[in-house]
């Protein structure tokens, strides 16, 4: 109804034979006021973006050297360097990916390709079996097992779907407790970058599972009908047609999900404590698990966390060399999205 | 209605054995995810019902005051400051996520909306440790300028920070929801007379409201789990205040806290931070769960 009263303009005296110009409308002084106030919304959100960027530049650009980048820690803030935060980090992506992706995507593949798809044909086999009476005893209970499978299956994939999207939205810090219990309580990993890069993983997961479950669905039916009916089984049209094309699609969303990962610290707090170690971690992901956990985000914390100003500047020094490998992190994808990906 | 599978069924039967292999190896990487979910709830509960054994959980919950060290568990000081900040973070966030959603739906010229919205977007990707640093190094200095005598561990900023995190989650979530407002219901306003911020403001928000209060309550949630801004801002001293200007430990921090030192195991102070971490996770749950429920009990759906 409101709606209905707000713009009626004020009758018009008949002697005035000009029309009012539609334009003077605009020009009210509400709809300038609110259109000026959610530009300015939007400009305050983009100035508190540039305000960080800049005053961690400001920051940490003079701390910012080659010898920062190859320097061991140190308790002296002029000699600390970055890399064996570097190292940590690169194994832990390492340890993550080799244990996230295939899992990942092996998952998506069920839930997307072989999980939705409908088995009439299956059902109405089995049922032609059982009507025969010729299958008895275990043959028969085993028939029956698979239809009441077919029958509950789409009420379970829906179940674990709902379960992967709370999965992605269950706090960071809650993963480190379940790495803290799993992997160092009960399997007995220690405190390494082993245990650090399978909690990472954990984390991850439901994020590549989401994104190559999305790269599946952008692949259309009618190429794994074509390839079907040409006598390709479903696994053989899934994995020579579907896969390659879904790939890129896959591969920009595990780069998103790395970026994600790489920048966590949280539960590698949690897993690992904050340990202040002057070894170099050796970059052999084999020997992930004999080395102290450190990884970027942790250094930094380390060093924020620390009284004198010296430490903050070479904290943001090592926020600095985070953010850039992110940005490199996200053109890769942005590029791997634009170059391969298919429009069908 | 028999099938003809006498020929067919000869030359699959060769290539069964291999593709139920991979089909099991599939289907076994999809239980994985759900054994995650059993997994955090069998480790949260365990660990949680040893806490309980020696802490009542009457105190647990009606205790004001946390000092693990003095035997001292109760949780509401935690409790009170997680929601303290995230309250604070809402009220930053919602002005800030709602105008630029507004704008960018409804004002932006979709040049501008291609560029604007990746870079708003950035804020969310950001790591929380540089949300930490930025808070310490330049937001809480700000602050001190505005409010004499602020301590350098407050509420305030950590409440700041995290708003700026959550900002993009909700533009972005609430102007997917309102451009899937019909353009004709836009059209049938402007052509009653509306202007456009009488559409925006009558028309499409309430329209998209169901996806609009939804990112807000994922939000929320997001803001009640963040750690590592939380932490560096807001200080390690359990405080039962609603002073935002004050210092206080969230739960996220508690578990830091306790993580950074050797705390053993099956001590009464590890088995802590599994308490308070059920008590996280219980809280985020069903915030995540009143986020759905609103999105699919008052959705419209338009075709």
């Amino acid at each position: 109804m409101s709606t209905l009263e707000t713009p009626a303009p004020p009758p018009q005296p008949p002697a005035a034979a000009t029309v009012r110009p539609l334009a003077k409308k605009r020009a009210r002084p509400s709809e300038q006021l609110f259109k000026w106030l959610v530009v300015g919304l939007t400009a305050i959100t983009m100035a508190m973006l540039i305000w960080l960027l800049t005053s961690v530049l400001i920051r940490g650009a003079g701390s910012i050297s080659w010898a920062f980048l190859t320097d061991k820690p140190s308790s002296n803030p002029a000699k600390a360097g970055f890399n064996s935060a570097l190292r940590g980090s690169i194994v832990l992506m390492m340890v993550t990916i080799f244990f996230a992706w295939p899992i990942g995507v092996a998952a998506a593949l069920y839930l997307e390709k072989f999980a939705a798809q409908s088995a009439t044909l299956t059902e109405r086999r089995l049922r032609e079996r059982l009507a025969t009476g010729r299958v008895t005893g275990l043959g028969a209970t085993w028939a029956r097992t698979r239809l009441w499978w077919l029958r509950i299956r789409p009420r379970v994939v829906h179940l674990v779907d709902v379960n992967i999207s709370n999965l992605a939205a269950v706090p960071s810090i809650i993963y480190g407790l379940l790495g803290l219990a799993i992997f160092v309580g009960v399997l007995g990993i220690s405190k390494s970058l082993l245990a650090g890069g399978l909690t990472l993983a954990v984390l991850i997961l439901p994020i590549i599972i989401i994104a190559a479950r999305e790269a599946l669905r952008a692949v259309p039916m009618s190429i794994e009908q074509g390839a079907m009916a040409l006598g390709a089984t479903r696994w053989q049209a899934v994995r020579r047609q579907v896969f390659p094309a879904a790939l890129p699609g896959i591969l920009t969303g595990t780069i998103l999900a790395m970026s994600r990962a790489i920048g966590e610290t949280a539960p590698l707090i949690v897993v690992g404590g904050v340990v202040y170690s002057t070894a170099v971690p050796s970059l052999n992901p084999l020997d992930a698990g004999n080395e102290a956990l450190l990884a970027m985000p942790l250094q930094i914390y380390f060093w924020t966390d620390q009284p004198q100003a010296s430490f903050q500047a070479i904290a943001a020094a090592g926020i600095i060399v985070l953010l850039a490998t992110l940005l490199v992190m996200n053109l890769a994808a942005i590029i791997l999205r634009n170059r391969y990906s298919k429009r069908w | 209605m028999t099938p003809p599978d006498r020929p067919r069924a000869r030359r699959s039967a060769r290539g069964r054995f291999g593709e139920k292999a991979v089909l099991l190896a599939l289907a076994a990487a999809a239980t994985i995810s759900v054994l995650v979910t059993v997994g955090i709830v069998v480790v949260l509960v365990e660990e949680g019902a040893l806490f309980f054994t020696d802490v009542p959980i009457t105190e647990f919950f009606t205790g004001t005051q946390w000092f693990p060290l003095e035997g001292k568990f109760g949780v509401l000081p935690l409790l009170n400051a997680s929601i303290v900040i995230a309250l604070i973070a809402a009220v930053v966030a919602v002005p800030l996520g709602l105008g630029s959603a507004i704008y960018l739906s409804e004002y932006a010229p979709e040049r501008l909306r291609r560029v604007v919205k990746p870079i708003l977007e950035i804020l969310a990707g950001m790591p929380t440790i540089v949300l930490g640093f930025f808070a310490l190094d330049a937001v809480t200095p700000a602050l001190q300028m505005v409010f004499p005598g602020l301590g350098l561990y407050n509420a305030l900023a950590a409440g700041i920070v995290v708003g700026l995190l959550i900002t993009p989650l909700i533009s972005s979530l609430s102007e997917d929801a309102m451009r899937a407002v019909p353009n004709s219901m836009r059209e049938g306003a402007f052509g009653l007379g509306a202007t456009r911020r009488v559409v925006s403001l009558r028309v499409v928000v309430p329209a998209a409201l169901s996806g609009i209060v939804a990112s807000i309550v994922l939000a929320i949630s997001r803001a009640i789990g963040e750690t590592m801004a939380v932490t560096l801002a807001a200080g390690t001293i359990p405080n039962l205040s609603w002073n935002p200007l004050e210092g206080m430990q969230t739960i996220t921090a508690y578990i830091v806290q306790v993580s950074k030192g050797e705390a053993t195991r099956g001590s009464l102070q590890y088995d802590s931070i599994f308490a308070v971490g059920l008590l996280l996770f219980v809280v985020t749950l069903v915030i995540n769960i009143i986020a759905v429920r609103i999105v699919r009990k008052y959705r419209t759906v338009y075709q």
